[in-house]
């Protein structure tokens, strides 16, 4: 099994990073056949979806409700041979969600090579949001620390280094949260401060607002960076990722749509049937991830979304999915 | 026209809704005035008040901004206007309700022209009014308070979440009644139950019970269907159908009931008591009764509507009254609360009339 396990490791690292040709389509069957036979859960899920060990196509391999990962141990691999967890973040009384990993090399490979193919700016950074050494268990931390080193994030023990932000004489890019870069604004505020970056500076923000009682449009959002740091809207980025993927979806300006790597595909679907809507309609957004190995390789997302050709735009959380995301919990830890 | 006079009036325009608003005869009306200002009279003439005498004054102009949620509140709360002889300005959801409009015809002229509908806010209408009444979100009155005056007498009617409390029904015969509590309106009301709590009289008892009820959410789908769903209501029912049924498939401690192609009711079983908040459209969670409601409630607590008990007695209501709703009443009858209910534990008409004493 273990040796299972570290060939398709190999495989889909080498693939992600460009090294070996690989096909998405019997890849992500690969990885159905990997899970179905070590692990439990998404067994039993497959059988009760009537799809069994070997799939006919991409398309027909059930996506596993986001929530599962609350309820259920989704490892494809011995508990002893788990290397890291992250967890969403639970705000509410129903605890948190877990994603577990028997290696981070194709994570953090994921991270770098789906920012680099995706045209985002290459740096140098500023990060907004807690280090993975002080958010061991977030994996937005995570996936901020295989993009820029320690010495830029900027944000320590809940307070951001507001002179960093005033030194910069280079163009830079700044990531984080949409809620910590509102708490930087509002710091800003507060000290009579406002910045205008060097030209070419750019930033990627992430994360929704429910739970936090804020509700900012992105285009609001977009105009605050101008006004605040002198960024253009069309220098901002959205990142659309979660605790239970690997890896992330970007999109450029307010308007932008989404898009992510050739190794993971978003579908947009009719919420009954899980058939692909047609151009134009809005769905539940299910996302097939060659990269999450270790777990599930089909989520079905609680997001709403339009589908605009091979990308979407994102219209986020439907009414019954519950107050949480990556960057509510960054917002309590920078409020503490 | 005296108080008698708009108690006939809007009672002969309560007549063809009589199954959204109950009983409705000038009786019921003037007793509803009479229970709140102590006197059927009291905004006619001058009552006797200890050794003095005192006389109600209603508002000028009441500004009504109601929700979309049932038309139940927003005729209650326009009739309640047009009893205390208001000028009664009715912000409408989009879309409008027609039961509003066609109370409203049926008005006689004299009440109608003091009657004026819409369905986005004419510039001018708040500062007209002299009390204002919200039905919405909480963001919704938070707004309307922010920027009422403080002269305006205000009453807000924010979020809602309602509760049924089975105590003890061996012959699960409070099942079709809770779930017509349950799909009347598409549970889109305040009054609507989330979640059912079953005292286990025996293992596995709230767990049967969740079978019986979604037998009866089935007996009550086929004689009213469910109103059409928009798609982020249909996404929001599928997800969750989603995740429990995966739960269901691996754990006993939960279990799934899905009623029809079209999403037409859902139950849900889980033995987790924390409370559940239901995507609304007939999906309805029943869980074990725990020995502390109140902490498993949670957060949901500031916020409980109406309590529906069975059996209802006063005995019950008592033992759950740290649950602090508006009104306990029976399974079966929770969206029919009487003319005199407390909405959100405020007296509807005396909230808004302000007196007026003489002394001899």
């Amino acid at each position: 099994m273990q040796q299972d396990a570290a060939d398709l490791e190999t495989q889909v690292l080498s693939w992600i990073r460009g090294n070996r040709p690989a096909n998405f389509h019997e890849t992500v069957l690969r990885l159905h056949m990997f899970q179905f036979r070590h692990s439990a859960p998404y067994r039993a899920f497959c059988r009760q979806s009537g799809v069994g060990e070997r799939a006919e196509s991409w398309r027909q391999i059930p996506c596993l409700p986001q929530d599962a990962f609350k309820h259920a141990d989704l490892r494809s691999f011995p508990v002893e041979q788990t290397m890291k967890t992250f967890r969403t973040s639970g705000t509410t009384g129903e605890g948190f969600g877990q994603h577990h990993f028997r290696t981070l090399e194709i994570y953090e490979a994921a991270a770098r090579e789906g920012w680099r193919r995706a045209d985002m700016p290459a740096g140098p950074f500023l990060v907004i949001a807690p280090h993975p050494g002080e958010a061991p268990h977030s994996s937005l931390s995570h996936m901020l620390g295989a993009l820029a080193p320690r010495k830029d994030f900027i944000a320590h023990g809940g307070v951001i280094d507001i002179e960093r932000l005033r030194s910069i004489k280079e163009p830079v890019c700044l990531l984080g949260t949409a809620l910590g870069f509102l708490n930087l604004f509002e710091v800003m505020d507060k000290q009579g401060l406002s910045l205008t970056l060097p030209a070419g500076s750019s930033a990627m923000e992430t994360g929704g607002y429910k739970g936090s009682g804020r509700n900012i449009s992105r285009t609001d959002l977009y105009a605050m960076f101008g006004e605040r740091l002198g960024i253009g809207p069309d220098d901002i980025y959205n990142e659309y990722g979660m605790t239970e993927l690997s890896s992330q979806f970007y999109a450029r300006g307010p308007q932008g749509l989404h898009r992510g790597p050739f190794w993971a595909r978003a579908v947009v679907t009719d919420p009954v049937t899980l058939e692909e809507v047609a151009e134009g309609e809005t769905g539940i957004l299910l996302i097939y991830d060659a990269a999450n190995v270790g777990s599930v390789v089909g989520i079905r997302t609680q997001d709403l979304a339009v589908k605009r050709g091979d990308a979407f735009a994102l219209l986020g959380r439907d009414p019954a999915a519950l107050p949480r995301g990556c960057s509510r919990a960054a917002d309590e830890w920078m409020s503490r | 026209m005296n108080t008698k006079d708009r108690a006939k009036a809007v009672a002969r325009a309560a007549e063809p809704f009589r199954a959204l608003l109950g009983p409705s005869t000038t009786d019921d009306l003037l007793s509803w005035m009479r229970a709140e200002l102590g006197d059927a009279d009291a905004l006619d003439r001058w009552v006797d008040r200890g050794g003095a005498k005192t006389k109600a004054l209603a508002p000028d102009t009441i500004l009504h901004v109601v929700s979309g949620n049932t038309p139940h509140g927003a005729l209650q709360s326009l009739a309640g206007g047009l009893l205390l002889g208001s000028r009664n300005l009715v912000k409408l959801p989009r879309g409008g309700i027609i039961e509003v409009d066609a109370f409203v015809s049926n008005l006689p002229a004299s009440l109608r022209t003091t009657v004026e509908t819409a369905e986005e806010l004419p510039a001018g209408w708040l500062a007209q009014a002299d009390a204002v009444v919200i039905y919405g979100s909480d963001e919704t009155v938070d707004h309307f308070r922010s920027i009422a005056s403080p002269s305006q007498t205000f009453v807000g009617h924010g979020h809602k979440a309602s509760v049924g409390i089975i105590w003890e029904d061996p012959a699960f015969a409070s099942c079709d009644g809770a779930a017509r509590d349950v799909s009347l309106y598409d549970q889109h009301g305040c009054l609507s139950p989330q979640v059912f709590y079953v005292r286990e009289v025996q293992p596995g008892f709230a767990r049967e019970y969740a079978g019986h009820l979604a037998a009866a959410m089935e007996r009550f789908n086929r004689t009213h269907p469910r109103g059409p769903l928009r798609v982020e209501e249909k996404a929001a029912i599928a997800n969750l159908r989603a995740a429990y049924r995966f739960r269901a498939s691996g754990d006993l401690r939960v279990a799934l009931w899905e009623g029809g192609p079209n999403m037409d009711w859902t139950v849900v079983y889980e033995e987790d008591a924390w409370f559940a908040s239901s995507p609304l459209n007939r999906v309805i969670f029943v869980k074990p009764l725990p020995v502390d409601l109140p902490s498993s409630i949670g957060p949901a607590l500031a916020h409980i509507g109406a309590v529906g008990l069975f059996p209802c007695t006063e005995e019950l209501a008592g033992r759950f009254a740290a649950l602090r709703p508006s009104r306990f009443c029976p399974v079966g009858r929770m969206q029919e609360p009487p003319w005199t209910w407390h909405n959100g534990g405020i007296p509807r008409l005396a909230s808004l009339v302000k007196w007026v004493d003489f002394e001899p």
